[in-house]
């Protein structure tokens, strides 16, 4: 059972890294940033509880404002650069972020031991969970109600003024500041709260991993993160969701007994998703079918 | 038009469906529960590497050597239980990558999932350093809940891993003593050598820490000198000055992912050193050698990390790596050293001081199950992952490939015999052999 409570977080996490691209990719942006936010969460928030020994959750709530600061900053010079260029801009940031913590050493002690990030050493002993007796169902849980959240306010927002707003933006920049819309508020709030969810995914996958380093935040993981929404469709936040799990459910998790032919397969898979479904494997044919599954759509 | 259209809607919905159904079952079949009424007992070891990514090559060695030798116990009768019944072992071999996830994500099946008694793995330091976290730190501490299975790892290298958790033992080789031993010797070799430099590429924290804590401060120990100072800080003690060092060779390190290194073999070469270190892994060792061979640059002395004394160094670049000293836990020298060398070519791998741990792992389990009295029922599983883990820690000496293996009971660590091996016409020949 630990196997797939372990999973299940793992999915848990991941969508929120997800959706941290997704919020922007409402507005039209396209950020490798998300890498570097992760980061910041996941270290910020493993100081917080191994050298401060702040208990996990206010832990976990600074970490994500630190980084839903510093995306904050990264707002605004990214409010000067699209497209392709706003691409290369946040890759930078997120390999300084990764150098920054390749390079930080901040050890203190504790016991018979010194703890807090070491360099290339990684940062280990974030052990906050297991050594509190959490099991695997209640660390499930935990990281579920972020999630679940988290997708809750983005699903409300998207039903709102706010959604339609971000999505404005995202479809015509020019229209919608012709109708009144403030662009820089709209992409910064946007980078900001996107920000302020990988966060608090990174805090998250800190002390479910209980060690991190530099290259757990490369651009492999930035590009997951935006793989997410792309893969799963930008209709829904479900898309985030339904794509995470094919991606890190299916393809990562299921074909692991394919051996050497895994990496083939995931990438055919991907490719065959992509054609059979190009707006995202939950787009809104989709949406609609399973409300009328469900008898959702409204209809007699 | 319409109907072609509405055709071909339909085909897509239907291929999509048929590409989702089959995931679905692929997903199925993967995650189904194994039969747990099995009528024959079996010890079941379950091991996983990097058999995907850059490093696929370390996970393809062990799984070939762990093949191996868990055929030769098979062939030589099984494992005794403690009910006197002889059982097969049975190997099931993951591929995690270098990826922390998936270390952590394959220890989390294999404990809950299947019936193995011990892991061997993973292949690098920092999926080791992750994966080990998740387990109980201190054995029969019920506040903790980290997972509570054996684990033997063959490969991750870098010092002090195992002491995480009393679950976590590794059988690998001791840099610090080898690389005190190695020096020692190099200055009996080359008594005209004085000078030092050397490179390390920094972004793998085993070829980084290996270079600052132990290469450069035991070449020190034993008389070399950093060309143009900058290292007083290193005693010789392990860890001493550490930051000195990287500082010192900030201009001659690179990145695993670097394809150049012209900038860094002009440094090496400025510095006219007797004996220049090439801390780094088998592909940018090979890289760094190249650019060095093309710069005509020839020191007296060439030595590189532990990691690099494999196949795929030599497969890579033979001729630049001539003449290259590298200490090692493992050459075919002795009757069972050539015979597991033989297997892993067999089974499309190599033997290596990585790789052929894994035969050393697989009789370790064997003799721990049957000095344990381990049951292998499903109604014993946690208590039999009990007496392995005990049995490991109660280990003093066990036979090794290369001579008689000691153990370092509190720390859950090795002390393997090892021997001086240089590239010589696309071989590694041994030169030295301290046992």
């Amino acid at each position: 059972m630990a196997y797939y409570l372990g999973l299940v977080q793992l999915i848990g996490i991941h969508t929120l890294l997800g959706l941290s691209a997704y919020v922007l990719m409402l507005t039209g942006q396209l950020s490798l940033g998300q890498a570097g936010f992760f980061a910041i969460g996941a270290y910020s928030a493993g100081i917080l509880t191994v050298i401060f020994e702040l208990p996990v959750l206010p832990a976990l709530l600074a970490g994500a404002l630190i980084a839903a600061f510093f995306a904050f900053l990264v707002g605004f010079p990214a409010l000067r650069v699209k497209g392709l260029m706003l691409v290369v801009a946040t890759i930078a940031f997120s390999e300084f972020v990764r150098l920054f913590f390749f390079n930080l050493s901040w050890r203190v002690p504790r016991g018979d031991i010194s703890v807090g990030p070491d360099s290339t050493n990684g940062f280990r002993e974030i052990r906050y969970f297991v050594a509190n007796g959490w099991s695997a169902f209640e660390i499930t849980a935990f990281v579920w109600i972020f999630v679940i959240l988290v997708m809750a306010l983005l699903w409300w927002a998207d039903r709102s003024r706010a959604g339609a707003v971000l999505r404005a933006v995202g479809e015509d920049e020019l229209a919608a500041q012709s109708v009144g819309i403030n662009l820089t508020a709209v992409k910064v709030a946007a980078m900001t709260a996107g920000g302020f969810i990988a966060g608090i995914g990174g805090a998250l996958y800190a002390h479910t991993a209980t060690y991190i380093d530099h290259l757990t935040f490369t651009v492999l993981l930035a590009t997951f993160a935006i793989a997410y929404p792309i893969l799963g469709g930008l209709s829904s936040v479900f898309g985030t969701l339904v794509a995470v799990i094919f991606i890190q459910g299916v393809l990562v998790e299921g074909l692991r007994f394919l051996g050497d032919w895994r990496n083939i397969v995931f990438g055919l898979l991907i490719i065959a998703a992509m054609n059979l479904k190009p707006s995202g494997l939950f787009d809104a044919p989709t949406a609609r079918m399973l409300k009328r599954a469900v008898g959702l759509d409204g209809r007699g | 038009m319409e109907n072609s259209t509405r055709s071909g809607t339909s085909i897509r919905a239907m291929t999509f469906a048929s590409v989702a159904a089959a995931a679905l079952a692929v997903t199925l079949t993967a995650f189904a529960q194994p039969a747990l009424a099995e009528t024959e007992r079996t010890v079941k070891i379950a091991g996983w590497g990097a058999k995907s990514g850059p490093l696929r090559s370390f996970g393809v060695n062990s799984e070939a050597v762990l093949t191996a030798a868990v055929q030769a116990i098979n062939d030589a009768g099984g494992v005794k239980l403690g009910d006197g019944t002889m059982a097969k072992m049975e190997l099931t071999y993951y591929d995690s990558a270098c990826n922390a996830d998936q270390a952590i994500s394959v220890a989390r099946k294999v404990e809950s999932q299947t019936e193995a008694l011990i892991g061997i793995g993973p292949t690098c330091s920092g999926a080791a350093a992750a994966m080990y976290g998740i387990f109980q730190k201190t054995v029969g501490d019920a506040s903790d809940t980290g997972l509570q299975f054996p684990i033997l790892t063959d490969t991750a290298i870098r010092p002090g891993l195992a002491k995480k958790s009393q679950w976590t033992f590794r059988n690998v080789p001791n840099e610090i003593a080898m690389y005190d031993a190695l020096f020692e010797w190099l200055r009996t070799q080359y008594p005209d050598a004085e000078t030092i430099y050397g490179g390390t590429e920094t972004d793998q924290a085993h070829s980084r820490l290996t270079f600052a804590l132990v290469i450069v401060p035991m070449a020190k120990k034993h008389g070399f000198e950093w060309v143009g100072g900058g290292i007083e800080g290193v005693t010789g003690k392990v860890g001493e000055g550490r930051e000195n060092v990287m500082e010192a060779s900030k201009s001659s390190n690179w990145l695993m992912a670097d394809t150049n290194f012209s900038v860094q073999a002009r440094a090496f070469k400025k510095s006219g050193a007797d004996m220049m270190i090439i801390s780094s892994h088998p592909f940018t060792t090979c890289g760094m050698l190249k650019e060095m061979k093309r710069q005509r640059i020839n020191p007296k002395v060439l030595v590189g990390l532990t990691s690099s004394s494999s196949a795929e160094t030599l497969k890579g670049c033979s001729d630049a790596a001539e003449g290259m000293y590298i200490p090692t836990g493992f050459a075919p020298i002795t009757e069972a050293a050539a015979q597991v060398a033989a297997l892993a070519e067999a089974n499309g791998g190599s033997a290596d001081l990585h790789s052929a741990a894994a035969w050393e792992n697989a009789h370790i389990i064997k003799q721990v199950v049957e000095a344990t009295g381990v049951m292998a029922k499903p109604d014993t599983l946690v208590a039999d992952r009990r007496k392995v883990r005990d049995g490991l820690e109660a280990l003093a000496n066990v036979d090794g490939l290369m001579g008689a293996i000691g153990r370092v009971q509190d720390e859950g660590e090795s002390i393997k015999p090892y021997v001086f091996v240089q590239a010589d016409a696309g071989s590694w020949t041994v030169v030295h052999d301290p046992r």
